[in-house]
């Protein structure tokens, strides 16, 4: 139970930053996203403990179950954006990731009513923790790659509509946005990719489970398509941002689902 | 010429005065106005004259105003139109066009005109530089002490505040300064930006000049006569080109400002589109400055293109003003706490409450 007060903890950071952030957006004074990007850290390191502890008890990355695996999803998201943020000059983007953040920790908060803390675990190889961190990881950075694309079209639609509002101020320039926007976009699929590669090197003991390869191989082929057309030129910068946050709008609206049906990629408790 | 007498702490008087745009008209103000090279000389000789202890001169094209810290306001007051007339050679009474404004409403005063929200664009920033210009002078010369350093470097800290925590300095507010704001928040940084120009007239010129002036990398103009379009990008150090080519030169440029007087599209969105498919990627902006339009509205449907026409240039640069007039009330509740901190450190300093009316020097004149 303590563990989860970390995360607790780490969602009240999240909602907090959250509304400030917004709160900045929408406000008609210039306020900086210092406020923002510390309610994130704190929450970032709340969460990071969450995990600690929780990957100590169980002795496994927690990722066993679904409770885990979402906050340890919502944690690559927020890891994707403390990279991101300050790189990129970009820290705006986190009054974008915070309310997401927020949602899935919830989410997890409420599912975690239902699942208690797993027995002991079998031993199932380096190579399943590092596919599923990977993966989920992958999914991560794919997902701050979609804010930013959302961030893009946002602005877009400001600069095309002539309508400049006081978040027209905040939000970086459409030219930073689609260069952000794609090199995220890439190093998540390369992630997402290797995360993916890794699942034909692990020693099955069960019947293969076609639910989550199917489905990886839709989420796969979609954002595969997606950076070879990049790569070649033939998608305007809004065709590719309204792709990029579609894609994961898909992955978000399935990722409950899939994960509840899928068989194989639920620890087996021995306890 | 005239002497301060023996300075009595008690009997100190801040006071600034002068002529502003907003009473005096611009054929006035360009007879007393100081260049950069006469404000030192200037600034002692009125020091003299006025009979003040520290002094700044402040000249811009809007103002010339002086702050100074005496004994003998009224002296100031009266001097101060002579010395113009003196300095200047002008036989004028500029007496009538006069303010002086002492103590407490000095202090306020500065501080608004250092924040922009007495400027003729509200929320404008050169002020602030042109008053830190002046007062380096006058700190240089040895002509101010704790009074007007303090008052000053206060006035910066309290425009620092204002431009901060308001949005009086956002938005810009003529047409060229929106095609840059609106260029910045399409590419960001200018200076990789390549502009082409066609149609040599005023406006584009114009317009042209203030993105230049951040920074992008090229122009290039094109003009039915080639004559006129050679003798613009000469004078904006460009390149002319022939009126048939312009759209090959259209295939690297980032930026498209137009003011023809033609009378149908010089771009349509067919046209466009056939361009766009030999371009890369990259998003376009197009300025539009002509009437009736050079470009197709529906240009502005096209993914990656971001169309403006002048009206719609106009309409922002409006909005904005509007907008910066509306913060001056926050800005005034900003400045308050500064005003009083100065007003207290005063009191401390004379040892009499400041703003009691009982000293002339911090009730209004």
């Amino acid at each position: 139970m303590h563990d989860r007060l970390w995360l607790f903890l780490a969602t009240l950071g999240y909602l907090a930053s959250a509304g400030w952030g917004l709160y900045a957006l929408g406000s008609q004074r210039p306020v900086g996203n210092r406020w923002t990007f510390l309610l994130i850290l704190f929450g970032f390191a709340c969460h990071t403990l969450f995990l600690q502890q929780r990957g100590a008890v169980i002795k496994h990355c927690p990722i066993t179950n679904l409770f885990e695996t979402l906050a340890f999803f919502s944690w690559s998201l927020v890891l994707t954006y403390l990279v991101v943020g300050p790189t990129y000059r970009m820290s705006i983007l986190g009054a974008f990731t915070a309310p997401i953040v927020f949602l899935i920790n919830f989410v997890a908060l409420a599912a975690a009513s239902q699942i208690d803390l797993p027995g002991s675990l079998p031993n199932r190889g380096w190579q399943l923790e590092l596919h599923a961190t990977l993966a989920l990881l992958g999914l991560g950075v794919l997902g701050v790659a979609a804010l930013t694309g959302l961030v893009y079209l946002i602005q877009e639609r400001q600069l095309k509509r002539r309508a400049l509002s006081s978040w027209f101020y905040a939000l970086p320039n459409v030219g930073r946005l689609e260069v952000v926007q794609q090199q995220v976009l890439v190093w998540g699929f390369v992630i997402f990719s290797a995360g993916a590669a890794l699942g034909f090197f692990i020693p099955h003991q069960t019947n293969e489970d076609w639910v989550k390869i199917v489905w990886s191989a839709v989420v796969w082929s979609l954002y595969a398509a997606l950076v070879v057309v990049l790569a070649l030129g033939r998608l305007s910068h809004k065709k590719t941002a309204l792709l990029s946050v579609a894609g994961y709008v898909f992955i978000l609206l399935t990722f409950w689902g899939i994960n509840s049906l899928s068989e194989a990629h639920v620890f087996p408790h021995d306890g | 010429m005239f002497s301060p007498t023996t300075a009595n702490p008690m009997n100190t008087h801040l006071i600034c005065g002068g002529l502003t745009f907003e009473g005096v008209p611009v054929e006035m103000r360009e007879k007393v106005a100081f260049r950069d090279s006469q404000l030192p000389d200037a600034l002692s000789e009125m020091k003299k004259f006025l009979g003040l202890r520290e002094a700044v001169l402040v000249s811009t094209c809007n103002r010339v105003e002086y702050f100074g810290e005496t004994t003998q306001p009224e002296h100031a007051a009266a001097a101060w139109p002579e010395f113009l007339r003196q300095f200047h050679s002008v036989p004028e009474d500029f007496a009538p066009l006069s303010f002086q404004l002492r103590g407490a409403p000095c202090v306020e005063h500065l501080f608004s005109v250092a924040s922009g929200l007495k400027s003729m664009v509200v929320g404008e920033t050169e002020i602030l530089g042109q008053l830190k210009d002046a007062y380096e002078i006058a700190l240089n010369q040895g002509q101010t002490g704790k009074w007007l350093n303090r008052l000053f470097q206060s006035s910066f800290a309290a425009a620092k505040s204002v431009r901060s925590r308001t949005g009086i300095t956002r938005g810009s507010v003529s047409v060229g300064s929106v095609s840059v704001e609106l260029a910045e928040k399409i590419f960001g940084d200018l200076h990789h930006c390549r502009i082409m120009v066609i149609g040599a007239g005023e406006t584009s010129e114009r317009t042209a000049r203030s993105l230049l002036s951040h920074g992008v990398k090229s122009i290039v103009v094109a003009n039915r006569t080639y004559d006129r379009a050679a003798s613009l990008a000469a004078e904006l150090g460009g390149q002319a080109v022939r009126w048939e080519e312009w759209e090959d030169h259209a295939l690297e440029i980032d930026i498209m400002i137009s003011s023809t007087s033609a009378p149908h599209y010089v771009l349509t969105q067919e046209k466009l589109q056939a361009l766009l498919k030999r371009r890369d990627r990259k998003s376009l902006f197009l300025i539009d400055l002509a009437v009736p339009r050079d470009f197709e509205p529906s240009i502005n449907l096209l993914d990656n293109v971001f169309l403006y026409d002048i009206d719609d240039l106009q309409s922002i640069a409006h909005s904005h003003l509007r907008e910066r007039q509306t913060e001056i009330v926050r800005s005034m509740e900003i400045l308050k706490p500064h005003v009083d901190r100065y007003i207290a450190w005063a009191e401390r300093q004379t040892g009499t409450p400041a703003t009691n009316g009982l000293r002339p020097g911090w009730a209004p004149a």
